[in-house]
């Protein structure tokens, strides 16, 4: 048998090993036949292949876990609904050719974004957040467009007789355009399609809205309707520029945005908001914002005061254009939005929205830059799925491997002391270590970090599972460690130890311990899954790490019911295969090491 | 040391240990933070006169026995809890006893039918595997059971519902009934059944894998003895040598790994009862955390600590039963 004959040899090299174990180091001359104990470990274990293979995985998604998020950093309290369930992709700046280089106007919906070129043809790309999008009016119905824009879920387009079409989400009476701008006749100045609104402003500066102000509450002061030149909105607020150059904003409460610096009052030229901050240029170039300084939108560029002639807002950014025909950006940078690239030609337009940017040149040629799409999609609050999922797999790591720390010191000072001192020290300690394994495990964990957990903060709260963790697994350990002891006390090396007069915990800790080693290590590798596994099992059900921090456990909570699972794969399909690539990983190097240490347990 | 001895020590060792940890339980229920009368009267104290308001406190807080000192509380706890009565539910406004029959039998019916689908499908494998150790089928169903073990339960559960819930809707997602059925009898029964073969699958899949490996490598283990090797010597057939000779010995260390399985399948199924929202005691336990209900969280809390020490007694039964030489000094 071919079988055997392999065998035979491996065994007397372990036996060759042992027996040098034992011994200690024999002539030079046998050096090269003979390996150490741990180079055979070594050597065995790499050539294991699914030993090696989980090895590797595991590797890459450590390092991944690691290294990455220094590149993708994240917010943890960041949400953002308008980005909620975007399917994984990177479409949305993909500009159709056709468009490029014949552009009339472009606009940046949520996580898709609507063109029209100089003939009035509607282009749409991107991640469309509902199918009714796809719905486009034919150019027999509009007639030649010459305005559009896209909001969260609609977009709102007019041609040149002035008639307003929308399509899209046609819910919260978005789809009920008023009766005057539906039969055309009027000069359209302006349109917006916002959140869960649509906004119009004809040239003699009369306003329109429909669809839900619910968020926005518009109210129109004595005197501006009528007045308006312009307008812009954020989902918090609409403010317009008045044709006498006051900024005006369009609610009876005050707030941040209110605040509008008197100077630029009569003087203002161009208005732009974000969520969080609103901007206004003067006759004389400069820019001047006010509002929250979230994500550093009021930090305008020194350089360009007094350049400016346009600004357009994004959901956290600005991007104005120079009088030189340069594109400049400031504010949050996490997706590039405020990276504005150094374009040849001069700029004619840009639109800014959400977290995008389309700059139209003078000879119709179209650049982007921002918000691509997200490798692993969004999530219900609009969080990146792939940088959860990076800090995810750092804090499940972490929690695992200091409840496995834990675990062990405790069950080899458990486990050791109980096996070299026998007797009544032992019963005791392993009477304990019966008690505390016959204590349900997952209830109980639920329980305590329930009752417990209510009045800390979170990160005591992750310190806590850890803790909880780690108190509750140490019997396995402790066990393996007193059995490896027992047989361990009785060799000669523990007697001259006694005979020199070695303490016992030195005995125990310093001569004994490094003996069996492997054997913890092997354990520990092998609880090092299992405490992954409890612990995203505790976060699952909410009774773990909870949000806003992420843990793979936690990423998958809002994916427990049918819908999710049909409509938002991604939103469950990536957690869940890492973290189960993961656990298989790491029990297959567990494994690979067991059969390595012990080359007897290869043969089960 | 005769069996019966042996067994009784067993038994109080055991009785011990479920004081010790009825005193932790305890413990950390009065450790927790919030007024448990406060909790039971709810809101009512803004539509109450004062003077009223405390003198029905009062009369709550000597109803829930809390004006007595704590080593007195628990032994009227203990003592009501061995007597079956295990207080009063603030959030169903009913005796503890009166609600947890229903999710009880939800939650053993579970564990049973997993119990039974593993069983049936590991020991075989099990020992098949063993018997052709490093083959092709082996090595297949080596790989299988280490993917079965490491993915979590409620990864297993979300592409059980994707699988067989959404891309082929054949089983339903949630509870144990059809929503307003009225039928009774077998059908009743049927349609129970019909609820609960995805959570029992899945609750099957990590049992499989795990029971699966041990019980390879002790039939391994043991394969390799002398005595396999006289039984095959004298004659007897492989299947004799295997499934009397073989496997009788290699049952310890599989009671052993089964009694630590079960107890842990009791406790997870509190993750599947959350998914699959079926009424048992899992998700009893999560919904009255989520409400304070403290009387039913120690109520299941016992209920997991009995089955775990029982557990163990039925593990010292079973050795006795499986192996005539246990005698068991200590």
């Amino acid at each position: 048998m071919p079988k055997k004959e392999k065998r035979a040899p491996r065994r007397s090299t372990a036996a060759k090993a042992a027996q040098r174990m034992v011994v200690g180091g024999l002539p030079q001359e046998e050096e090269e036949v003979l390996q150490s104990p741990l180079q055979m470990v070594v050597h065995s274990f790499l050539r294991d292949k699914v030993a090696m293979t989980g090895l590797v995985l595991f590797l890459v998604i450590f390092l991944c876990c690691i290294v990455l998020p220094f590149f993708y950093p994240i917010d943890l309290y960041y949400q953002d609904v308008t980005q909620a369930n975007v399917a994984p992709g990177f479409s949305m700046l993909n500009v159709p050719s056709k468009l490029s280089g014949n552009a009339q106007q472009l606009s940046v919906g949520s996580t898709f974004s609507v063109g029209i070129d100089k003939d009035g043809n509607v282009y749409e790309w991107g991640t469309f957040p509902t199918d009714k999008l796809k719905n486009i009016p034919s150019t027999s119905e509009t007639g030649k467009l010459t305005m559009i824009s896209a909001g969260l879920d609609h977009v709102v387009a007019a041609n040149e007789d002035g008639q307003i079409f929308t399509w899209g989400n046609d819910r919260m009476g978005l789809a009920s355009i008023p009766l005057e701008l539906r039969s055309g006749g009027n000069d359209i100045k302006q349109i917006l399609a916002g959140y869960q609104i649509s906004l119009a402003l004809t040239e003699d500066g009369e306003m329109y809205n429909w669809g839900s102000d619910y968020l926005l509450s518009i109210t129109y002061p004595e005197g501006v309707q009528g007045n308006i030149e312009k307008f812009a909105a954020s989902t918090n607020i609409v403010m317009v520029l008045t044709k006498d150059g006051e900024v005006v904003p369009l609610t009876g409460k005050t707030s941040a945005y209110t605040a509008i610096p008197e100077e630029i009052q009569g003087n203002a030229v161009d208005l732009a908001l974000t969520d969080e901050s609103a901007a206004a240029v003067t006759s004389d170039g400069r820019v001047y914002t006010w509002g929250n300084n979230i994500k550093g939108s009021l930090n305008i560029p020194e350089e360009i005061q007094g350049q400016v002639a346009s600004i357009s807002g994004g959901r956290y950014h600005f991007t104005a254009i120079l009088n030189d025909g340069s594109a400049v950006s400031w504010g949050d940078n996490t997706h590039g939005q405020a990276s504005a690239p150094a374009v040849s030609e001069k700029i004619a337009e840009v639109d800014a929205g959400y977290y995008a940017n389309y700059a139209i040149t003078e000879s119709g040629k179209v650049v982007s830059w921002g918000l691509k799409g997200y490798l692993m999609g969004t999530d219900a609050f609009g969080r990146d799925i792939f940088r959860r999922l990076l800090v995810g797999g750092r804090m499940t790591m972490t929690v695992g491997a200091i409840a496995v720390i834990i675990s062990s010191i405790i069950g080899i000072l458990i486990g050791g002391i109980s096996g070299y001192k026998g007797g009544k020290v032992d019963n005791l300690l392993m009477r304990l270590a019966e008690i505390v394994s016959s204590i349900p495990f997952l209830p109980f964990c639920i329980i305590l970090s329930s009752i417990l957990g209510n009045s800390i903060s979170e990160t005591q709260r992750i310190i806590l599972i850890m803790v909880i963790l780690g108190v509750l697994s140490w019997p396995g350990i402790a066990r393996l460690v007193r059995g490896s002891v027992l047989a361990e006390r009785e060799q000669e090396f523990v007697t001259a130890a006694k005979a020199l007069g070695v303490k016992e915990f030195g005995i125990i800790f310093r001569h004994i311990l490094p003996n069996i080693v492997t054997v913890i290590i092997v354990n520990a590798t092998l609880d090092f899954a299992t405490c992954m596994l409890t612990e995203s099992s505790l976060s699952f059900i909410g009774f773990g790490v909870n949000e806003p921090n992420a843990t793979w456990g936690n990423m998958l909570t809002g994916a427990q019911n049918g819908t999710v699972i049909e409509n938002y794969w991604w939103r469950w399909v990536f957690p869940a295969s890492v973290l189960g690539i993961c656990t298989i990983s790491i029990n297959c190097i567990g494994d690979g090491l067991r059969d390595a240490i012990d080359p007897k347990s290869k043969e089960r | 040391m005769g069996k019966g001895r042996y067994l009784i020590k067993r038994f109080v060792y055991i009785v011990f240990v479920f004081f010790i940890i009825s005193i932790l339980m305890f413990a950390i229920y009065k450790a927790m933070p919030g007024d448990p009368v406060v909790m039971m009267l709810g809101d009512i104290q803004s539509s109450m006169k004062p003077d009223a308001y405390q003198a029905l406190y009062e009369q709550t807080k000597e109803m829930l026995g809390l004006n007595q000192n704590v080593v007195v509380q628990y032994f009227v706890w203990i003592g009501n809890m061995l007597t079956g009565d295990f207080g009063f539910s603030t959030q169903y406004k009913r005796e503890v006893i009166q609600i947890i029959g229903a999710p009880m039998t939800n939650t053993i019916m579970l564990n049973l039918f997993a119990m039974v689908v593993v069983f049936l499908i590991s020991i075989p494998l099990g020992i098949a595997t063993a018997v052709r150790k490093n083959g092709v089928f082996d090595k297949a169903v080596q790989v299988l059971t280490i993917v079965g073990y490491s993915i979590p339960a409620f990864i297993i559960a979300l592409l059980a519902i994707f699988a067989f819930a959404v891309k082929i809707p054949i089983f339903p997602i949630s509870g144990l009934k059809t929503a307003g059925s009225n039928a009774a009898g077998l059908q009743e029964a049927l349609d129970m059944l019909w609820h609960m073969t995805l959570p029992v699958l899945v609750m099957s899949v990590s049992g499989i894998g795990g029971i699966t490996r041990y019980v390879r490598a002790a039939m391994i283990d043991v394969l390799r003895m002398d005595y396999i090797k006289t039984a095959r010597a004298k004659g007897l057939r492989e299947k004799t040598v295997i499934y009397i000779h073989a496997f009788r010995n290699a049952l310890i260390p599989i009671v052993t790994i089964t009694t630590w399985w079960i107890i842990g399948l009791f406790g997870g199924s509190i993750v599947i009862e959350s998914v699959f929202l079926i009424p048992g005691l899992g998700k009893m336990l999560i919904d009255s955390l989520m409400q304070r209900d403290f009387s039913v969280v120690l109520t299941m809390q016992m209920f997991y600590v009995v089955l775990s020490l029982c557990g163990n007694v039925l593990m010292d039964i079973a050795y006795t039963v499986v192996d005539p030489r246990v005698r068991l000094e200590n």
